[in-house]
């Protein structure tokens, strides 16, 4: 009785101390030497990349990333991960929740697509505009010369 | 026996599921969400996709300019703003364009799109202006403004569709997400925020400029140009409240000591790359 006790009290300790996962949000992001745009990048992440809280830095986390690679990165570019019992619980089938509420508010590439060619919607013009993306390396120097921070 | 316990114990618990009547709590709150319709439901994906439908929109209202030195700069302005914004991160990231109209105007679409006319570019006269301009938009995407002229019917209306969606079946979702884009693009272009949401971004700018090292008398120059444009006539900020009424609560609010020091170090780039305004 006393093992089974035992051992109970280890799962459960196990679960409280498994640790915080966070997922990332945005398309992409950079994992960042320090707690600061301006510092350099350590590793590139992309969306749904699963990152392992290890501290808050104000409105910054410093997380663990692929190949244990540490950084920091903005509290807007994350989100807390689900448990992933979920993923491997039995029964799962087809979209999760999030996809579905996704689907069924219809803002997504999906309807984008049903649009384009549509009157009244310029998308090859947007196209060009979505192409500008500076390197995070050209805006710290752009900041940098410009005597700004 | 008492070794398999423990093992017995494990398999129970991966393997439980929440029983029907949480289930059924589950859906109905997930049905709330979608009918509470506020802007804060909607996904920063979900976000990203109405934003290019409704740059898409104003881009065929509007001719792009399509300087590729001017577009560079100012992109590099609003991400040294965006930075240090309190949304620095969003879905797609933040892009900045011209439109090759001689109004004076600037608006942004939900996600960081954002778009200035020449008209408004060829008003400042240096980069901290520019920064001025710039600062406005990007507090209204912090804020999510444009996602907040979403009628509450069309979010309401999707919590019935909800179910259809799943099933496959999206004609009425799809006249949802044009219905959506009619509205925020008709705020952006015809009838404007509120008064409210318009001081928030101005206050808000007045900070962002400040963090960024930009003069926060930057924006309080840009609107007495736009009330002496107001007095000629001429057709500035058509969206927006009148420049009088916001000058008033701008001017208590910048910190003249605060930032913008340096100008001159940003003289000779806003020269060159908006040397063809």
């Amino acid at each position: 009785m006393k093992r089974t006790a035992g051992a109970l009290l280890l799962l459960l300790a196990a679960f409280g101390l498994a640790a915080k996962m966070l997922q990332v949000q945005v398309l992409r992001a950079n994992l960042l030497a320090k707690p600061d745009f301006l510092s350099a990048g350590v590793l590139a992440v992309k969306k749904g990349d699963r990152l392992e809280l290890l501290e808050t830095h104000g409105s910054w986390y410093r997380v663990r990333g692929a190949g244990s690679v540490m950084g920091y990165v903005h509290q807007t570019a994350v989100s807390e991960a689900r448990a992933s019992l979920g993923t491997i619980a039995p029964g799962r089938k087809g979209a999760s929740a999030e996809e579905l509420a996704l689907a069924a508010k219809g803002f997504n590439e999906g309807n984008e697509k049903k649009l384009r060619g549509s009157k009244g919607y310029n998308f090859a013009d947007l196209e060009w505009v979505m192409d500008w993306n500076p390197a995070a390396a050209e805006v710290a120097r752009f900041i940098r010369q410009g005597r700004l921070q | 026996m008492k070794r398999l316990l423990p093992i017995a114990l494990c398999v129970l618990l991966f393997s439980w599921k929440p029983p029907v009547s949480l289930s059924k709590l589950s859906k109905a709150k997930k049905g709330l969400d979608l009918v509470s319709g506020a802007a804060h439901k909607i996904t920063e994906e979900e976000e990203y996709f109405i934003g290019r439908a409704v740059a898409a929109r104003i881009l065929a209202e509007y001719p792009l300019w399509k300087s590729r030195e001017a577009t560079r700069y100012l992109n590099l302005v609003g991400r040294t703003l965006a930075w240090r914004s309190q949304r620095p991160e969003i879905y797609g990231g933040y892009h900045f364009a011209v439109l090759d109209t001689p109004e004076a105007n600037a608006f942004s679409a939900p996600g960081g799109i954002v778009f200035l006319t020449r008209g408004i570019v060829a008003m400042t006269a240096n980069e901290d202006e520019l920064a001025a301009v710039l600062a406005h938009e990007i507090q209204h995407v912090v804020a999510k403004d444009p996602l907040k002229a979403i009628k509450s019917q069309r979010l309401k209306a999707l919590g019935t569709f909800a179910a259809d969606e799943a099933m496959g079946s999206g004609g009425r979702v799809m006249g949802v997400f044009q219905e959506s884009v009619l509205d925020i693009s008709g705020t952006l272009l015809q009838k404007g925020y509120s008064r409210g949401q318009e001081k928030r971004a101005d206050l808000g700018a007045l900070e962002l400029l400040a963090a960024a090292g930009y003069d926060p008398g930057a924006l309080l120059s840009m609107l007495e140009k736009v009330k002496a444009g107001e007095k000629k006539k001429v057709r500035a900020f058509s969206a927006h409240p009148s420049a009088s009424k916001r000058i008033a609560y701008v001017a208590s609010g910048v910190d003249r000591g605060a930032g913008g020091r340096n100008g001159s170090a940003r003289t000779a780039r806003f020269e060159r790359a908006l040397s063809r305004r």
